[in-house]
């Protein structure tokens, strides 16, 4: 097995629960934001914001370089159109990244992480080994985030550990 | 030695040694341990498992029923190893079973003599009067006698791993139907999985002498199984046996990854737990042969001629001088020739047929050999095998001898996995055996499994197979034609046995059925087939009866008087062979057999000493001692009593929090509690109850409006998955009108308690800039603010009773704010506490908790009746009013003191004074107890009949496990500060 990847951690994102207003379709949210939301388990993004499908009208946004305010800011902006929950603090991001990093992942993913079937730009909100995430690829080299819920993370951390020895 | 010096796929230039019971035997790279026991000469291998009989190799698959050891010692023993798919290993232990002292003398072999009265149903007629012995004596005795192997009793120190598995085409086994179907499959295009039990892949092609292409057939497996791996779209799985189809086209299977290495590397797993999604799947697990009925076809010696084939082709190992064979197939004839073709003599073949002989018949024939047709061998002599009794055409026997007796019954589709999802097979005259009728979607039977029996039918209905496959999926690539091999006869007559046999014949090796068991179950009524099985336990035993089945189902069917299409067949359940439970739980074990949940605060809970707690998922700080102090009472009445007198913090971030946004929030609050939400002003919170549908409380908790349209909803810990669920469930199903929107924060926030009388100047150090005093901040006040430029929340609540505040901050962060406050905290001496002395302070202050709302209790129950709105409709409201959940007469909450200094405890009921402890004198019990610091005493909380009038009543505490009964003084559950003063302190 190629188990050639390298996991990091990323602290600092900014992260939200934006869920659209009743009737409000994610075109009319994507004319505010500037770029279109995902209509499905996909990833998309601009230079400050992405946005990854987990729902019908549902997304979890993650922001780079996160201002203090952001989520008001955010907020405000959608004001009328979506709820914004701040979840920065509720995840812990994890990215792998190497030719190895997807044959490791399937092992704990019970989706299919075929580069025909999940490519650049997919998302999905599965599980590993009973725990709860969200995983997104973002290029081909390739490279994988997943975001799973912060006081999980322990066993997400043991779990990586325990696929890489084997 | 009984090894050819030619042939075979084993290594003789790589020797290996191993043991037997004790004994040294060498075998060679590429053998099984059974195939090595055959080249040493081994004949006497196990025990059976009720008449302790000497059982010796019966096959050479997954299928063997008497070949089982205990494979290694110590921990990794692992008793009912199958001999025969065992891979032989360098230092390999193995040892018998079932027997004492020694497998040749075994006392419990005494059983054979009393075998006329351990027939079929024994236990169920002989272990049943009179009944006080059940559980005494007969099951002691039941279980000591029965069982097969022993657990080593020691912890696995083996790792397991899984892995997922997605395909166009699972095929499974790779034998000449699976190989050429994935082969086709895969030059087409397809994403193909083909996974296959042996580490050697071929199947059939492996054991027996045939030529594809004009060169042995062992060319063409190794280029197409080179093909295979070389396809990057193929996953080739070896020593990987597929155990279980599955809803949705989900497989389970098992690769041995490490049982074939003498010692497994350190950080290496031991198997590999797969799953397996298939778009398509061809099933290719060819055939078994089946064993034929006659007196002593257990005894050691006796095997499938397709066994002794395959130790003689595959293995070089003889297992025997002079052989007599018994066959009703074209194929027990080309087996008989293999043997004679290894120097084995052939006394005699007997073939029961008159109507028909292969062409093997007359080769044979002019070779000298003795071919007794329309005859039958009836009885074995010997304990392993040392002549035979053939009944002639003419009606007379004739003992033949021989050391050696191969038997062919004729071939059973093995289709097992066909059956996992219900379908039940049905029967072929054209096989003479079972096949599938309807298989799970996706599922085709291919090959020897669907009945095509000779080597070119079956790589013809391979490439079908492939080819329809192909179509389905839309692809249309041309597809080669499969390669030229011989059309090899391959008849055989329907399930046979022979009447005139004068010992004991089995059917089901494994479990000791006679054939004599299977016509008496019939003569007592068990005529239906899966009566049969139970009754009997034919086909019950670890191998689930792959050689025993269909034989048990052909002498029912005699003995009825039936056909066997009409007696049917039994269905099979996954896992095709036993899988070791370490398998399935992965990495699962110990403390890891669950993911944990930590706080933010854990880390500096384990600092100060913390003891934690488990609720549900989640690690609790339960205390912190200090040094010295006696027991955990000790620390939690010192965490009580700072609190109370000065200030106490703690970590209440695991209970549930959900954002409920939107213009119709309020609504929607309003119609799952039983109180008005929408009319709470922004920036307050209010404490709600929820209701079940049938109108039991359901959970409870407080929410906050940090907006016009922004309600923060707390729900407690153990509930708050479903709480999340239930609104989720309410906005999308019973109200998607509203415009209402609903995500936990559960993980956003890092939430402390700050509670008792210092709690404010604490505080207000944290936030200098925030005004605290009562004007502005009053009970139940609740703002969003900034601390150290975070986002932050802040609540005056109280759950201790004490003037309280919870603070919240993002949990990245929460660690940052425990210590911070203990930092402020040490001018005031602030007190970390726990679990446990939250829990007496609630039970301080009467609050209800889990232990009252136990899905028994209704609002009025918990003395929370008057929350229930009247102006609105709410879920729970109308079945809340039915009368038996109205009435004043039922259990409901009181506070319990008890007179002197007698200890209270949880469980204990409540009964009149003077009266009798019965059940019809019991009115209520004790729901929650503490020792309560502040009174001094044993507290607590009970549901009582009519409790609400009747404080000041003695009452009779009665606690039959735990100590004498005391009397005790019911009162109102609000032990401390029962006006509420503090808490708007």
């Amino acid at each position: 097995m190629d188990s050639d990847y390298r996991l990091t951690e990323r602290p600092g994102l900014g992260m939200a629960t934006i869920m659209a207003r009743k009737g409000i379709q994610p075109a009319v949210i994507g004319a505010v934001l500037g770029f279109l939301p995902p209509d499905g388990p996909e990833r998309a993004a601009d230079a400050r914001l992405a946005l990854i499908g987990t729902g019908p009208g549902t997304w979890l946004a993650l922001a780079e370089t996160p201002e203090a305010d952001w989520v008001t800011q955010l907020a405000n902006k959608l004001n009328g159109l979506a709820s914004v929950s701040d979840q920065s603090g509720s995840y812990v991001v994890l990215r792998i990244a190497g030719s190895g990093a997807r044959e490791t992942l399937q092992r704990g993913v019970f989706i299919d992480l075929h580069p025909a079937v999940f490519r650049s730009g997919s998302a999905a909100t599965t599980v590993i080994e009973h725990i709860g995430v969200v995983l997104w690829q973002l290029d081909d080299v390739p490279t994988f985030e997943i975001a799973t819920f912060r006081s999980f993370a322990s066993n997400i951390r043991h779990w990586f550990e325990l696929a890489a020895a084997s | 030695m009984s090894r050819l010096s030619f042939g075979g796929l084993i290594d003789r230039a790589q020797p290996l040694n191993f043991t037997f019971d004790g004994m040294k035997h060498a075998g060679f790279a590429g053998d099984t341990l059974a195939s090595a026991l055959i080249a040493n000469g081994v004949k006497l291998v196990g025990r059976s498992f009720k008449y302790h009989r000497p059982r010796g190799i019966l096959t050479a698959g997954s299928e063997e029923p008497n070949a089982l050891v205990t494979l290694r010692s110590g921990a990794r023993a692992e008793p009912n190893t199958r001999a025969t798919t065992v891979q032989l290993f360098e230092g390999l232990e193995a040892k018998s079973q079932n027997r004492w002292p020694t497998l040749s003398v075994d006392v419990m072999a005494l059983n054979q003599v009393f075998a006329p009265i351990l027939v079929a149903g024994f236990y169920y007629k002989t272990f049943m009067w009179p009944a006080k012995y059940w559980e005494k004596l007969y099951e002691p005795i039941i279980r000591r006698a029965a069982g097969l192997g022993q657990l080593s009793m020691e912890p696995d120190p083996d790792s397991y791993e899984r892995a997922h598995g997605f395909c166009d085409l699972l095929v499974i086994g790779a034998g000449p139907s699976g190989l050429i179907a994935a082969v086709t499959a895969a030059r087409a295009g397809l994403r193909v999985i083909i996974a296959d039990g042996d580490w050697v892949l071929g199947g059939r092609l492996c054991s027996e002498r045939h030529v594809i292409n004009e060169a042995a057939a062992g060319k063409w497996v190794d280029d197409t199984v080179a093909e295979l791996r070389a396809t990057p779209n193929v996953t080739l799985l070896s020593r990987t046996q597929i155990f279980g189809a599955y809803d949705g086209c989900e497989y389970g299977a098992l690769e041995q990854v490490s049982d074939h290495l003498g010692n497994i590397p350190p950080g290496k797993s031991r198997q590999r737990f797969w799953k397996i999604i298939a778009g398509r799947t061809i099933l290719a697990t060819g055939a078994i042969e089946r064993p034929l009925v006659f007196g002593g076809n257990d005894k050691p010696g006796v095997m499938t001629a397709s066994a002794a084939a395959t130790y003689v082709n595959r293995f070089a190992a003889v297992p025997g001088r002079r052989a007599v064979v018994f066959t009703t197939t074209d194929s027990g004839w080309s087996a008989a020739e293999d043997l004679m073709s290894a120097g084995v003599q052939l006394a005699a073949v007997v073939d029961p047929r008159t109507d028909s002989q292969p062409p093997a018949a007359a080769r044979l024939r002019q070779a000298g050999i003795e071919i007794l047709s329309g005859a039958a061998l009836t009885d074995v002599h010997g304990r392993t095998v040392r002549s035979v009794d053939v009944l002639l055409k003419d009606g007379s026997r004739r003992r033949i001898s021989a050391d050696l007796v191969l038997m062919s019954g004729g071939w059973n589709p093995s289709i097992g996995l066909g059956s996992n999802l219900g379908d039940r097979p049905v029967w072929s005259d054209l096989v003479h055996s079972f096949v599938l009728n309807t298989a799970p979607p996706g599922m085709k039977a291919t090959g020897a499994a669907a009945g095509h029996f000779s080597l070119s039918g079956s790589l013809a209905d391979g490439v079908r197979a492939a080819e329809e496959t192909l179509r389905e999926l839309g692809r249309t690539s041309a597809v080669a034609p499969a390669p030229l091999a011989g059309d090899e006869p391959s008849a055989s007559s329907p399930p046979w046995y022979s009447r005139g046999h004068r010992s004991k014949a089995f059917v089901d090796f494994q479990n000791d059925v006679t054939d004599a068991d299977v016509s008496l179950a019939a003569r007592e009524g068990f005529v239906s087939i899966e009566h049969l099985k139970r009754y009997t336990t034919l086909g019950m035993a670890t191998d689930q009866g792959k050689t025993s089945q269909l034989n048990g189902h052909a002498v029912l069917a005699a003995a009825t008087g039936k056909s066997i299409a009409e007696a049917g067949t039994i269905m099979s359940r996954p896992p095709y062979l036993p899988v070791a439970i370490g398998a399935l739980a992965g990495h699962h074990q110990n403390t890891a057999f669950r993911p944990e949940r930590r706080t933010a605060s854990h880390e500096w809970a384990r600092e100060r000493g913390a003891t934690f707690v488990d609720a549900g998922l989640w690690k609790r700080a339960q205390w912190f001692a200090h040094p010295g102090e006696r027991d955990w009472l000790q620390t939690v009445s010192r965490e009580v009593s700072m609190t109370r007198s000065g200030v106490g913090i703690c970590d209440v971030s695991t209970l549930g929090k959900i954002d409920v946004h939107g213009p119709d929030a309020g609504i929607l609050l309003d119609r799952l509690y039983i109180n008005m939400f929408s009319t709470l002003p922004v920036g307050r919170a209010r404490y709600g109850v929820m209701l079940r549908e049938d109108g039991f409380v359901m959970d409870d908790g407080t929410t906050a409006r940090l907006g016009e349209d922004r309600f923060y909803v707390t729900t407690t810990t153990l509930n708050a998955a479903k709480i999340m669920q239930h609104i989720d469930y309410a906005r999308q199903v019973l109200w998607p009108e509203l415009d209402v929107q609903a995500t936990s924060v559960t993980e956003q926030w890092s939430t402390y308690s700050v509670a008792g009388p210092l709690s404010r100047p604490l505080l207000q150090m944290l936030l200098p800039d925030l005004d605290l005093s009562n004007d502005s901040f009053a009970f139940m006040a609740a703002i969003e603010l900034r601390w150290r430029n975070l986002p932050a929340r802040l609540s005056r609540l109280s759950f201790s009773g004490e003037l309280a505040y919870e603070i919240s901050v993002p949990a990245s962060h929460g660690e940052m704010l425990v210590r911070a406050l203990f930092t402020a905290g040490d001018a005031f001496h602030a007190v970390p506490y726990g679990t446990e002395a939250l829990g007496v302070m609630r039970i301080e202050k009467g609050h209800p908790a889990g232990n009252e709302i136990n899905g028994q209790t209704t609002a009025a129950d918990l003395a929370m009746g008057r929350m229930m709105s009247k102006k609105k409709d709410y879920i729970g409201r109308a079945m809340a009013e039915r009368p038996a959940l109205s009435d004043t007469n039922r259990p409901s909450l009181v506070g319990v003191r008890p007179l002197g200094g007698a200890r209270l405890r949880a469980g204990a009921h409540l009964l009149p004074q003077g009266r009798d402890p019965l059940a019809a004198n019991d009115q209520g019990y004790i729901t929650s107890a503490a020792y309560s610091p502040s009174r001094g005493q044993w507290i607590g909380l009970a549901l009582l009949q009519g409790g609400a009038a009747r404080h000041g009543e003695l009452v009779t505490v009665h606690d039959p496990v735990r100590g004498p009964d005391f009397a005790a003084e019911i009162c109102d559950p609000v032990f401390v500060d029962p006006e509420g003063v503090r808490v708007r302190g």
